[in-house]
């Protein structure tokens, strides 16, 4: 009986020290500053370009802006323009455009490009000038926007667009 | 239930349990007991290893979707899953290439870097199945850094005769219909065996009519996933000649899947598909889709003479795989599909594989040492096609020198020590893209996506354990060194990974990953409980990890994010627990529970955790086996709860996944008619339809839900002139 007391005792002067390691563990986790954020895309300001089912004239130039925002450091931007004329409609937009029929690609205008954002800021007013050829497609299209942080964390929206003649 | 309950809980048993003991620890799994004696590795290799064997029996009773899912209720195993019916094996936190599959001697090669590529391997043709946890670099070299999943052949009979079993199966859940037919002979030292099985599944259901992939609201026809409808078809052919002194035996099999990928999550981006063709029927598999055939045939010899032992291992597989899909042009890739490819305009892309194996080792005494030397030669040729480029063609040889040795102190202490010198090189073909792309100077160019690439590795890995057995108590001790030579994948990739939405980047200049570890295992065995913990501890110098930088790129990338592999020092601990109790008689309790932490110390990632790491778990189940009746023999119900707490160490790119709860219900019986016995189960797993999210599934990534509620029923029809009731 008395051996089963000794253990016991150890036992539960074992379990003490278990459970104070298992916290100081948890504890030790809990400071670790590590982010978990991701980056968000503000498209909702008025002179935002393009924005759900905007139209955009073949043969014109217009600037793309987006308000673009991070906890800790943005890292960068990368814009995509490619057709939808098969409706594979990946909008990330509550709002449903009208779609053209389905029709095959001759010369879609297709764009792809990436930008690094200067000086790790947590907020950037992001601006860039697209040409549109006059000769491209018209129809719809998507504009993809995606944008990262500096830990590697990201995020897209997907717009539907309309180029017109 | 909280992860720093969990945690207590581990750790109180560790420090409760001294470190020593123990006496033929048996280890038992499944209701129909198959008790393992703990001498049963004593005399092999890796007897100072944590390992956990199920045979073919419980590997029905716990049937899942895929022969992993079945094994995933072991402590420290989980899966890296995509869908219903296709995963990968996850050994303490540890998968893809860092998880060793040896079937009958030889190591399975398949693509086994990609997500969303299962395991080629028939569930109902295993006859055992052995878990090493932890680093068995030193028996298998480069890939069995995380753990070994051991694959035999059912053994073969004991008695003259032929014998053999029908089962058919049904689950409900993505309605599979299938059936296997196992069957075996012998005649003296003569034996035979082989088997066929076929199944085929719908669309799986998951408890949500909406996914957001990535934001994009998908909505799913009647909840089931579109187009994850598949179908299987194996067979396995073994025979040869077995006697003390010498045997001989061939393993023959193929293994041949379709099967489709959910339609809205494959891709460049989250798309949107014509419902009307997809939704029409959900058995029908349309693009996108894999068709892969893994075809294997293994010569296993030996021959014994004096105190040798003198093995001879000789494998070929071919793993043939083909992804589909319709030619979707991303990037600068001319719109419409050009008349004059060669490549077939729907073939996404195609790894054609082949493997040569060798092993040659001999087993001997020497005092009271007990050693093996041997040493093993592999070369792997690896092909590519299709519109699509991931990783380049590549040829790959390796060679493997180790010595073993057993030595036994006393009838309670044995010791191991193991050392291995391993020599690998790879040549990697350069690639090019077939198209032209716009540059930053408006000048076209086809871009050279790989150079050419050589590389050699040379590796020296270690292991040292022991074993102590004291009254009812065994302890097991091992530590070591082991290394992994970086794969094709990590050296040369350069393309869009269609799963992530993400641009993988080969780093050429990596080096082997060394890690090192150590592994205690403490049991106990009394009359009516077993108990067994099993901690570890490792440490990576150079862990390669696939890097979500900050950057897109917008040639090879086609404007994607860029996933680069960088290599970074890694700190990984965990436990598991296995307790066994039986009451009364009929009635067991069983608890398993598992934990795993692991932290980058180094690189762009320090402080975040590995990806797919798993959540800590406690599986608690209850078994009540009644008495055998005139009618009922060894019948069986359990009901068993599995509580996942959340998993909130996470890195980029992925989510936060909340705890849940999981209820599953098992029964079965021999239904005894007349002479012969019909084995029949059943099973309810996820009998609440909880919608939950499981972290270590490829799927987590796009929020889609786990399986839903699902029933399997399966029939066993033994038949043969040994089977006698």
């Amino acid at each position: 009986m008395i051996k089963i007391n000794i253990h016991m005792q150890t036992l539960k002067k074992y379990a003490l020290m278990a459970i104070i390691a298992a916290s100081t563990i948890a504890c030790k986790k809990d400071k670790e500053n590590i982010d978990t954020e991701k980056p968000t895309i503000d498209i909702s300001a008025g002179t935002a370009f393009p924005k759900q089912c905007s139209q955009i004239r073949r043969g014109s130039s217009f600037t793309f802006r987006a308000k673009l925002s991070d906890n800790v450091a943005l890292g960068s931007y990368s814009i995509d323009v490619h057709h939808n004329f098969d409706h594979h409609s990946h909008s990330t937009e509550v709002e449903e455009c009208t779609l053209e029929p389905i029709k095959k690609p001759i010369k879609p205008f297709v764009l792809v490009k990436s930008v690094n954002i200067p000086g790790q800021p947590q907020q950037y007013d992001a601006q860039f000038q697209i040409d549109v050829p006059a000769d491209v497609d018209p129809g719809n299209y998507h504009f993809m926007i995606q944008v990262t942080d500096q830990s590697g964390w990201s995020i897209q929206r997907g717009i539907s667009v309309r180029i017109t003649e | 239930m909280n992860r720093r309950t969990i945690l207590t809980l581990l750790f109180t048993y560790s420090i409760l349990y001294p470190a020593c003991a123990q006496e033929k620890a048996t280890k038992t799994i499944g209701l129909r007991e198959v008790y393992i004696e703990g001498g049963r590795y004593k005399k092999s290799a890796e007897g100072a290893m944590s390992i956990d064997v199920l045979t073919s029996d419980s590997l029905q009773k716990y049937q899942a979707g895929s022969l992993m899912q079945t094994l995933s209720r072991l402590p420290g195993v989980n899966t890296i899953g995509i869908g219903a019916s296709q995963s990968k094996p996850q050994i303490r936190g540890l998968g893809f290439n860092r998880v060793a599959t040896v079937e009958n001697g030889i190591k399975h090669e398949g693509q086994q870097w990609g997500l969303d590529h299962g395991l080629e391997i028939d569930q109902y043709s295993i006859g055992t199945a052995e878990i090493i946890k932890g680093a068995s670099s030193f028996m298998y070299g480069s890939d069995a850094i995380g753990g070994v999943i051991r694959l035999s052949s059912p053994a073969e009979l004991q008695e003259n005769g032929l014998k053999g079993h029908i089962n058919l199966f049904n689950r409900s859940n993505n309605g599979t219909y299938g059936g296997s037919l196992q069957l075996q002979g012998k005649n003296g030292n003569w034996f035979f065996g082989g088997g066929v099985t076929h199944l085929g599944y719908a669309d799986y259901r998951v408890p949500t009519d909406i996914v957001y992939v990535y934001n994009y609201a998908v909505r799913l026809k009647d909840r089931q996933v579109r187009n994850t409808a598949g179908q299987e078809t194996s067979f396995q052919l073994r025979g040869g000649y077995v006697s003390d002194r010498f045997s001989s035996i061939f393993y023959l099999s193929n293994y041949h899947t379709k099967i489709g990928f959910f339609a809205n999550a494959h891709g460049l981006e989250p798309r949107g598909v014509d419902t009307v063709l997809y939704d029409c029927s959900d058995r029908d598999i349309l693009y996108p889709s894999q068709h892969v055939n893994h075809f294997k045939l293994i010569s296993r010899n030996y021959i014994a003479q004096d105190a040798h032992k003198i093995w001879m291992d000789l494998g070929y597989q071919r793993n043939y795989r083909q992804e589909f899909n319709n030619y979707t042009a991303h990037g600068y890739m001319p719109p419409v599909y050009p008349q004059d490819m060669n490549i077939p305009m729907n073939l996404e892309r195609l790894y054609d594989k082949e493997i040569y194996h060798m092993t040659l080792k001999d087993e001997f005494a020497l005092a009271t040492h007990r050693l093996t030397i041997g040493g093993n030669v592999e070369y792997q040729r690896n092909n590519i096609d299709g519109w699509s480029f991931l990783i380049p063609s590549y040829r790959q040889k390796a060679l493997g020198v180790f010595i073993y040795d057993q030595y036994p102190i006393n009838e309670q202490t044995t010791l191991y020590g193991a050392l291995r010198y391993d020599h690998s090189n790879i040549h990697s073909s350069p690639y090019q893209d077939w198209f032209a792309s716009k540059l930053e100077n408006n000048q076209s160019a086809h871009i050279l996506r790989a150079d050419e690439l050589h590389r050699s590795f040379n590796s020296l890995v270690w292991s040292l354990g022991a074993t102590r057995q004291m009254g009812s108590w065994e302890a097991k001790l091992n530590v070591g060194k082991s290394f992994r030579a970086p794969i094709a994948q990590e050296l040369a990739a350069n393309g869009v990974n269609y799963h992530y939405f993400s641009y993988e980047k080969g780093n050429p200049s990596l080096s082997p990953e060394q890690s090192y570890q150590m592994d205690l295992s403490v049991a106990r065995r009394t009359g009516n409980t077993y108990i067994a913990f099993t901690p570890f501890f490792n440490y990576f110098s150079n862990y390669i990890y696939l890097n979500p930088t900050s950057g897109y790129d917008q040639y090879y990338g086609a404007g994607n994010q860029i996933f680069e592999y960088s290599q970074s020092k890694v700190r990984r601990y965990g436990a598991e627990l296995k307790v066994e109790y039986r009451p009364l008689t009929h009635w067991k309790i069983e608890l398993l529970g598992e934990y795993i932490r692991s932290e980058q110390l180094s690189g762009s990632k320090k402080g975040y955790t590995l990806p797919f790491s798993p959540a800590p778990s406690l599986v608690l189940d209850l078994s009540w086996s009644p008495k055998s009746s005139t009618y009922f023999k060894e019948p069986y119900l359990s009901l068993d709860s599995k509580w996942t707490a959340s998993q909130k160490h996470i890195v980029p790119p992925e989510e936060k996944t909340k705890g849940y709860q999981i209820l599953n219900f098992r029964a079965g019986t021999q239904l005894i008619l007349g002479k012969s016995a019909l084995q029949l189960r059943l099973q309810v797993q996820n009998i609440f339809n909880t919608r939950y999210m499981d972290h270590t599934s490829f799927y987590r990534l796009i929020s889609l839900p786990e399986q839903g509620r699902n029933i399997i029923l399966s029939v066993g029809i033994p038949f043969g002139t040994q089977n006698r009731t």
